[in-house]
C-alpha cells in the first residue's frame, strides 16, 4: 500500500515535472506555469540536473554535475545516483611460489556502475526509521547482488567487500555519503561527482523526499552518459567495424612512421 | 594536459605518452631495436590496461620499423629471402599468439603471463649483452688487434634438413631455424606487443650466424608484417588497439630516434651494449619487484559484462 502511494505520488510529479520542463527560463523565478490548474497537486519536490548528459570527449577528465530543486518544508533530502548494471568479475590474488597471482574469482550479476548517496542529513539517522526498501546504503544494495554459481557464504562477503574496494578505488562508489546543502529550508543542491573512467550506459538519478522517515516524495531523472565527438567515433568504430578499424590503424602507422622518418632525416 | 583514450576509457597525460614514446624512440635509434620492451611495461606501470597497452604498442611498432626500414632498404641491407623465411613462421607465430592472449585474458591471467615472460626474457637478454659487452670490452684493453675469427661458428642447428642459401647473408642453413624463429618471434610480439627485434636481432647475429650489417634490416621487414598482423588480429578479435594512443607514441618515438641515432654515433658499440643491458635488468627488477611484493589490495575487476 506504502509502496502504491509512493508510486502513486512520483508518477504524478513526473508529468507535471515533465510539462514543467518547457521553455524554462529560471526555476525558482518562474512560479506556475499558467497551463497548470492551481488546485491541481502541487508537486512536493522539484528538481533538475546541470546537464541533461555526461559527455565523454577528448578532454574528458571526470565531471560534476549538480542536482538542484526545491522541497516543501518540512523534510530531508536523499539523493542517490545508480548506474547500469551488468555482470562484475572479482578476481583475487594469492602469494603462489613467492608471487602474486590471481587464484580466485567470483562473479557477480547485476552490479551497478556507479551507485553514490548524498542526504541533506546523516543517512543512517534518516534510514533509521526506515525509508528503507526503497532507499538503499550502498551496503545494503551491494548485499543485493547475485553471485554467480555456488560459493560458501564467507568467501562470498570477501569478493564483495573485494568488489566494493575496487570500485571506490575507482571512485565509482564514493564512499562517503554526499552532502545535499539545504538553503531557505526549500532550495537544495547536491554535486554528483563522476570520476574519469566511467562505464556508458543510462544512469538514474533519484531524488527522494523525507518526512519522519517516510517518503513522501520521489522524482527521477535518466542521465545518460556517453562518448561523443571524436572518441564516440572512434570506440563506436572499433566495436563496429574490428577488421576496418584494424586496417585504419595500421595505415595510421605505417604513414605516421613513414612521415616522421622523412622529416627528421630532412632536419 | 590530459587527454581521453577513447578505447582505454581512461584519460592521460599528453606529455606522460609522448615522454613514454620519445623514450622508446631513443632506443631505437641508439641500439636499432625497437624500444617496445620498455615502452609497453611503462604503460602498464601508469595504469593503461596491459590488454590496450600491447595491442596499441604493436601498432606503433609498425611506424617504428617502418621509417627505419626505410633508411636499410635503402642502403641495401635488408635479406629479403631471409625476411620472408622469417615472416613465414611469425605470420604463424603472432596469429596463434593473438589467440593465446585472448584466451589468458578471458580466464584472468594475461597480466600475469606478460609479467613473468617479461622478467625472463629481460633478465636473460639482459645478463647475457652484459657479459658479452665486458668480455669484450677487457678483450679489447688487453688485445686492441684481435685477429678476425670465423665468419660464423657450427652448431648442431646448422644439420637440420630443408637448407636454404641466403645469399646476402652469406649463409648455407636450414629453413626451419628461421621459421622456428619467427614463429617464437611471433608469439612474443602478440603477448608482450613488442617488435621483438631485442630478441631477434642477437638471435639472428649468434644463433644464424647473420652478418651484423643486414641484421637490423632483415628483422625490421619482419617485424613490420607481425606488428601489422598482431594489430589487425587485437583490432578484429579484443577491440584493444588505441590509436590515439598509439600516435602519442608514434609522435614521441619520431622525436627520439634521431636523437637515440645520433648518440648512437658518438658511444662506442661496447659501452652501448653495456648501457642497454642495464637499462634492460633494472626494467626486469622493476617487474619482479611488482610480482614478488605484497600488492595494496588483492582484488581487481575483469571485464564487465553487459548482459544481452
Amino acid at each position: 500500500m506504502k509502496r502504491l502511494m509512493i508510486a502513486l505520488v512520483a508518477s504524478i510529479f513526473w508529468v507535471s515535472g515533465a510539462q514543467a520542463q518547457g521553455p524554462r527560463v529560471d526555476p525558482p523565478s518562474t512560479g506556475l506555469p499558467p497551463s497548470v490548474p492551481a488546485e491541481s497537486t502541487t508537486p512536493d519536490l522539484i528538481v533538475d540536473l546541470s546537464r541533461a548528459r555526461v559527455s565523454i570527449t577528448s578532454a574528458f577528465q571526470g565531471e560534476s554535475i549538480l542536482m538542484f530543486g526545491m522541497f516543501d518544508p518540512p523534510g530531508e533530502v536523499v539523493v542517490v545516483v545508480v548506474g547500469p548494471e551488468a555482470r562484475e568479475t572479482v578476481l583475487r590474488k594469492q602469494r603462489f611460489l613467492g608471487l602474486w597471482l590471481n587464484t580466485g574469482r567470483q562473479s557477480f550479476d547485476d552490479v551497478p556502475a556507479y551507485y553514490a548517496i548524498a542526504a541533506s542529513q546523516p543517512l543512517q539517522r534518516l534510514l533509521a526509521r526506515s525509508a528503507g526498501g526503497e532507499i538503499l546504503s550502498l551496503e545494503d544494495r551491494m548485499s543485493t547482488v547475485k553471485p554467480v554459481g555456488p560459493r560458501a557464504a564467507a568467501e562470498l562477503a570477501q569478493f564483495r567487500g573485494g568488489l566494493v574496494e575496487v570500485k571506490r578505488r575507482e571512485g565509482l562508489y564514493p564512499a562517503a555519503i554526499g552532502q545535499v546543502t539545504v538553503q531557505a529550508g526549500r532550495l537544495f543542491r547536491v554535486d554528483l561527482p563522476f570520476p574519469s573512467r566511467l562505464p556508458e550506459g543510462v544512469y538514474e538519478v533519484k531524488a527522494y523526499l523525507l518526512r519522519d522517515g517516510r517518503i513522501v516524495a520521489a522524482v527521477s531523472r535518466p542521465l545518460p552518459v556517453g562518448k561523443v565527438g571524436f572518441s564516440a567515433q572512434l570506440a563506436g568504430w572499433a566495436s563496429h567495424d574490428g577488421p576496418l578499424y584494424g586496417l585504419g590503424a595500421i595505415v595510421m602507422a605505417l604513414f605516421a612512421g613513414w612521415l616522421g622518418g622523412a622529416v627528421m632525416r630532412r632536419l | 594536459m590530459e587527454i581521453y583514450l577513447p578505447i582505454a576509457e581512461l584519460s592521460m597525460n599528453v606529455f606522460v605518452l609522448l615522454g613514454l614514446g620519445a623514450a622508446a624512440g631513443l632506443l631505437a635509434g641508439m641500439f636499432g631495436v625497437g624500444g617496445g620492451f620498455l615502452a609497453t611495461p611503462l604503460l602498464i606501470f601508469v595504469g593503461i590496461p596491459p590488454a590496450v597497452a600491447v595491442a596499441s604498442q604493436a601498432n606503433q611498432v609498425i611506424a617504428n620499423s617502418v621509417s627505419s626500414l626505410q633508411v636499410h632498404w635503402r642502403r641495401g641491407n635488408v635479406d629479403l629471402r631471409m625476411g620472408l623465411v622469417l615472416l613465414l613462421g611469425g605470420m604463424v607465430g603472432s596469429s596463434a599468439g593473438v589467440w593465446l592472449f585472448t584466451y589468458l585474458k578471458r580466464i584472468g591471467q594475461i597480466d600475469f603471463v606478460i609479467a613473468v615472460l617479461y622478467v625472463v626474457m629481460l633478465s636473460t637478454i639482459g645478463l647475457l649483452m652484459l657479459a658479452e659487452s665486458l668480455s669484450t670490452y677487457v678483450k679489447r684493453r688487453r688485445n686492441p688487434e684481435s685477429p678476425r675469427g670465423k665468419l660464423h661458428t657450427h652448431y648442431l642447428v646448422h644439420r637440420l634438413p630443408l637448407k636454404l642459401r641466403f645469399y646476402k647473408s652469406k649463409l648455407y642453413i636450414s629453413a626451419l631455424l628461421p621459421v622456428g624463429l619467427g614463429f617464437l618471434i611471433g608469439i612474443l610480439s602478440a603477448i608482450l606487443g613488442v617488435g621483438g627485434g631485442f630478441v631477434l636481432v642477437p638471435a639472428m647475429i649468434y644463433l644464424l650466424g647473420m652478418p651484423t650489417a643486414v641484421v637490423i634490416g632483415t628483422s625490421n621487414f619482419q617485424i613490420l608484417f607481425v606488428a601489422a598482423n598482431v594489430t589487425f588480429l587485437q583490432a578484429t578479435t579484443n577491440g584493444t588497439v588505441d590509436v590515439v594512443l598509439a600516435l602519442l607514441l608514434i609522435l614521441g618515438g619520431v622525436v627520439g630516434a634521431p636523437i637515440g641515432s645520433r648518440l648512437a654515433a658518438k658511444l662506442p658499440g661496447v659501452v652501448l651494449r653495456g648501457l642497454m643491458s642495464v637499462l634492460i635488468l633494472a626494467v626486469a627488477a622493476e617487474l619482479l619487484v611488482e610480482l614478488l611484493r605484497t600488492p595494496a589490495s588483492p582484488f581487481s575487476l575483469g571485464a564487465r559484462e553487459v548482459s544481452p
